[in-house]
């Protein structure tokens, strides 16, 4: 009876969806569950039905696509998405903790280093998903103890506008952001709020030397807060190059078609490897273990993918006319200078920039 | 002759009595209000002031604190920024409000219906919101302004930049100026035309009158205003955070909000806000001594007659002004907010092509907080609204009628939380509360609490006012002629305050729904505000949802705010004789 009923409701839900503006739960209800999933499932319908999931591995748009896809998939289940940047997500997952008042069931940071701090704190949940064993090589075994996992990739290039930089003048690696002919026109994110900004001042001061960013805002760049702000102020004209840009949030922008163009630089593009995890003591823990295997499941990899960002399950092909991870040259810290780094780097981006 | 003992009993009877009485109802009204505020505000900003004097880990005595937090250049630069910031928007938004509320209130200037709905319209804009809409119009490359000029001037360059300290001042100046109007022009409404005539009969024109005559009158109003948007200014956090920061220079909430970020250091921020504890004091004490002495009761209970002046033809030059000053604060930024709301890509411009609904779509049917968040803010902001008027009424009562001892301090408290930037109210607030045992983290108590406390200064400001307004004759007579305390402020006080009273609600009302920085801190996922979602949504500069969602918030308020005052029979602006 009831199996029969709830797939009548996911096919009814996704031609809604489809009908309506996003397909993309479709592929997604072809998978059956698994009987571990439903046992997951009929606990979190239990347990109130919700799920608070605070991330901030994407933009508002992907994440908000991959909340309303899982709750096609588990009917009467419903989440809560809040997108952030990482530092402020922590920010509010440290003061949960120190309220003893935990709100978030899930955290997904871009700051390996939030997870890494969180786990030596007793602060999250020890739970490994089926599905961690079915991801890309790449991405498994970031904690071997089972605490977090890593659910999203993403990669940092150049990206500039393509009505007012020839792709002859664009920038072929980052230290031609040091051209004066940029001043006042490269928009950057800030270490302070965003994780993959964080991860790429770092990965750029272990390839270049803090002086790199010295020199850098000679060029007086404009500072955002999120890596996406800088796609944003590429679209409106307001910097031609974005210093600091987002692959994902790039081509998206430029399938919506926005004049924007990638550069993947010679130096190197920086990875970043997002991981998520289950808050100790979260009120929704079985939802939360759900979400973790949906999280690494094919699905979600699909929906990554279309948005322009890097898949982590084998199955799932990179987006087309995207690069993927495999194709470029690639650079990055290693998880121990990320833990360290990170807090070192805003201080010095915070004496650089003057904010 | 009486029975000596008797008589003697009797006294002591009588007089231990009354004494009794008095102090009991008097002692018990007093520790019921200390005891609310103490909850309310002392609690909270002891504890701040408290921890800025303790180690992190040990709770031991320290001025460690201090030395980190003023060790810096950076940090004291940004303690000079912010006195700039306020200094600057003060004056600016008494140079947009006194004018303006002067033409309207006492001058023959036309289209006054229209400007009075525009700086209500200024007044429901939050300052973020406000500075979205001049990013959009003055951000040096693509702002709409700059573009406009260098079509018409063929230059390369624009020649606005909000992005630094003269943008924020005016940001902040176009959306607090409302504070001054309000207060100048409700007293402006109260002063009757018998002293200008006087000046007039003695020989003054129009403009010495008005400088020497009208506008001392209303000075507590001015001073008050110009104390307000001071206050308003270097403790607003949103605009700065989207402003100052891509202009590369901090003010002090911005600097404050660094503190909080990981690892959370509460003492250091408690320590580096004392200096905005200390000028607010300073401000309050800086204005009994320039009002101290002086009598500015011109109100009582008989109606003095009120005409208009005759400007002539600078009565279209003072319209000008006006329509100068809305189009700054209300007609650009509405104007590129609504095509941003409506657009698929704002840089995109004015075109059909460019125009969709998917902004709203996405808001109520995709991001699937926002409505429960919309619910939210509305709600919080009434119940907000509610609590501080009848708390701030109950105190202004008290103290202006010294029915308790030390009523100042009533007074002094309730005014406090103004200087208290709501980054810092919201860290105390966390700290006292949210924790057990109370363990209000992530409810909408905590929130509105915070919100009551935030805006008691408002509402005790207004109410105050509109007592302050009322000479104490009239109760006076209720109660030469037998009547009790209780009678002369059922049937003389609200009956008279009534207006003024739902006038406080709606200036409560209004800021609660806007307010962020102390929101920022006290939201839990279930209990989001809009404020805290835009500016969620602003990390990203997704401006095109974000203009759409502040659509969605200025026409729930101006809804909202225009069916309050049909029902109390009253225009928004506080109009006194409509």
């Amino acid at each position: 009876m009831f199996p029969i009923r709830r797939r009548n409701f996911i096919l009814g839900s996704s031609a809604f969806l489809v009908l309506g503006t996003c397909g993309k739960a479709l592929a997604q209800t072809a998978t059956a569950m698994t009987p571990h999933e439903k046992e997951l499932y009929e606990a979190a319908k239990k347990e109130g039905g919700e799920l608070t999931w605070y991330t901030a591995q994407s933009d508002d748009i992907t994440a908000q696509a991959l909340g309303r896809s899982f709750e096609a998939l588990y009917p009467g289940l419903k989440v809560n998405v809040l997108r952030t940047t990482a530092q402020v997500a922590y920010q509010r997952v440290t003061q949960e903790i120190k309220a003893s008042a935990i709100q978030c069931d899930i955290l997904s940071t871009t700051d390996i280093g939030h997870a890494v701090a969180l786990k030596a704190n007793g602060a999250l949940e020890k739970y490994v998903p089926d599905n961690s064993s079915k991801v890309l090589d790449v991405y498994k075994n970031y904690d071997p103890d089972g605490y977090y996992f890593v659910t999203s990739a993403g990669m940092i290039g150049i990206g500039y506008n393509t009505s007012k930089v020839k792709e002859a003048d664009a920038p072929k690696n980052w230290t031609d952001l040091l051209d004066p002919k940029w001043n006042n026109n490269i928009a950057l994110g800030h270490p302070g709020f965003s994780g993959y900004v964080g991860t790429w001042a770092l990965t750029l001061r272990n390839q270049y030397g803090w002086d790199f960013f010295e020199k850098l805002a000679k060029n007086n760049p404009r500072v955002g807060r999120s890596i996406n702000d800088t796609v944003t102020m590429l679209n409106a004209g307001e910097s031609a190059i974005a210093g600091s840009g987002p692959v994902g949030t790039l081509l998206e922008s430029v399938q919506k078609g926005n004049p924007l163009a990638m550069i993947y630089p010679t130096d190197g593009t920086v990875l970043i490897i997002a991981p998520s995890g289950i808050m100790k003591g979260c009120k929704h823990p079985n939802a939360a273990r759900l979400f973790m295997e949906f999280l690494m499941s094919e699905g979600a990899s699909k929906i990554w993918v279309d948005h322009f960002n890097e898949t982590i399950r084998p199955e799932v092909s990179a987006p087309q006319g995207a690069k993927s991870a495999k194709d470029v040259k690639i650079i990055r810290p290693t998880v121990e200078q990320i833990t360290k780094g990170i807090p070192e780097v805003i201080k010095q981006w915070r004496e650089t920039f003057g904010v | 002759m009486t029975d000596n003992s008797l008589d003697l009993r009797a006294v002591q009877f009588s007089g231990l009595a009354a004494r009794i009485r008095r102090l009991d109802a008097s002692i018990l009204l007093w520790l019921a209000l200390i005891a609310v505020l103490a909850f309310l505000i002392l609690n909270p900003v002891l504890r701040l002031i408290v921890s800025s004097l303790q180690e992190t880990d040990t709770g031991r005595f320290t001025l460690a604190n201090y030395r980190t937090a003023y060790g810096s250049i950076r940090h004291l630069q940004s303690l000079l920024n912010s006195l700039e910031l306020g200094v600057g928007v003060a004056l600016l938004a008494t140079c947009f409000a006194v004018p303006i509320a002067w033409a309207i209130s006492r001058t023959d200037m036309p289209g006054k219906a229209f400007v009075r709905l525009m700086v209500f319209a200024a007044f429901v804009t939050p300052p973020y919101l406000g500075a979205i809409g001049w990013i959009l119009l003055a951000g040096p490359n693509s702002g709409w302004l700059n573009k406009v000029w260098m079509a018409l001037t063929g230059a390369g360059h624009g020649v606005f930049n909000i992005y630094s300290m003269t943008g924020l001042i005016l940001v902040i100046a176009v959306t607090s100026f409302p504070y001054t109007f309000v207060f100048t022009s409700s007293a402006l409404d109260l002063v009757s035309s018998e002293m200008e005539d006087a000046a007039n009969i003695l020989g003054a024109r129009t403009l010495r009158t008005t400088l020497r005559i009208t506008l001392p009158l209303v000075t507590p109003a001015i001073i008050g205003g110009i104390i307000i948007s001071f206050l308003e200014a270097i403790a607003l956090f949103g605009a700065p955070a989207l402003i100052a920061l891509p202009a590369r220079f901090n003010v002090v909430s911005t600097q404050l909000w660094q503190f909080f970020e990981y690892p959370v250091r509460v003492e250091e921020a408690a320590a580096y806000s004392m200096p905005l504890l200390a000028i607010t004091v300073l401000m309050f004490w800086l204005q009994r001594q320039i009002l101290g002495r002086r009598g500015y009761t011109s109100v009582t209970g008989k109606g003095g007659e009120r005409r208009m002046i005759a400007l002539g033809p600078w009565r279209w030059v003072m319209l000008g002004y006006a329509l100068l000053v809305c189009a700054l604060s209300v007609f650009l930024p509405m104007l590129v907010l609504l095509q941003a709301a409506f657009a698929k890509a704002w840089g995109r411009g004015f075109s059909l092509d460019n125009l969709t609904l998917h902004n709203f779509y996405y808001l109520l049917f995709e991001q699937t907080q926002a409505k429960q968040t919309i619910l939210n803010t509305f709600v919080y902001s009434a119940v907000t609204a509610f609590a501080a008027i009848s708390l701030s009424l109950a105190i202004a009562y008290v103290v202006s009628r010294k029915l308790v001892p030390w009523s100042n301090v009533l007074a002094f408290l309730c005014v406090a939380p103004f200087v208290v930037p709501g980054i810092v109210l919201a860290i105390g607030f966390y700290a006292a509360y949210a924790p057990p045992p109370l363990a209000l983290y992530g409810t909408a108590t905590i929130l509105i609490l915070g919100f009551t406390t935030r805006f008691l200064p408002i509402a005790y400001t207004s109410s105050a006012a509109g007592l302050r307004s009322i000479n104490p004759e009239m109760e006076e007579a209720v109660r030469i002629l037998g009547g009790s305390r209780l009678l002369a402020i059922r049937k003389v006080l609200v009956p008279l305050l009534k207006k003024s009273l739902a006038g406080a609600w709606i200036l409560v009302f209004i800021p609660a729904t806007r307010e962020l920085s102390s929101a920022i801190f006290l939201v839990g996922p279930n209990t989001r505000v809009i404020s805290v979602m835009l500016f969620d949504l602003s990390e990203e500069g997704n401006f095109e949802v974000l203009s759409a969602l502040g659509v969605i918030l200025l026409v729930v308020t101006v809804a909202i705010a225009a069916i309050g005052s049909r029902m109390i029979g009253r225009d928004f602006m506080l109009r006194r004789n409509s």
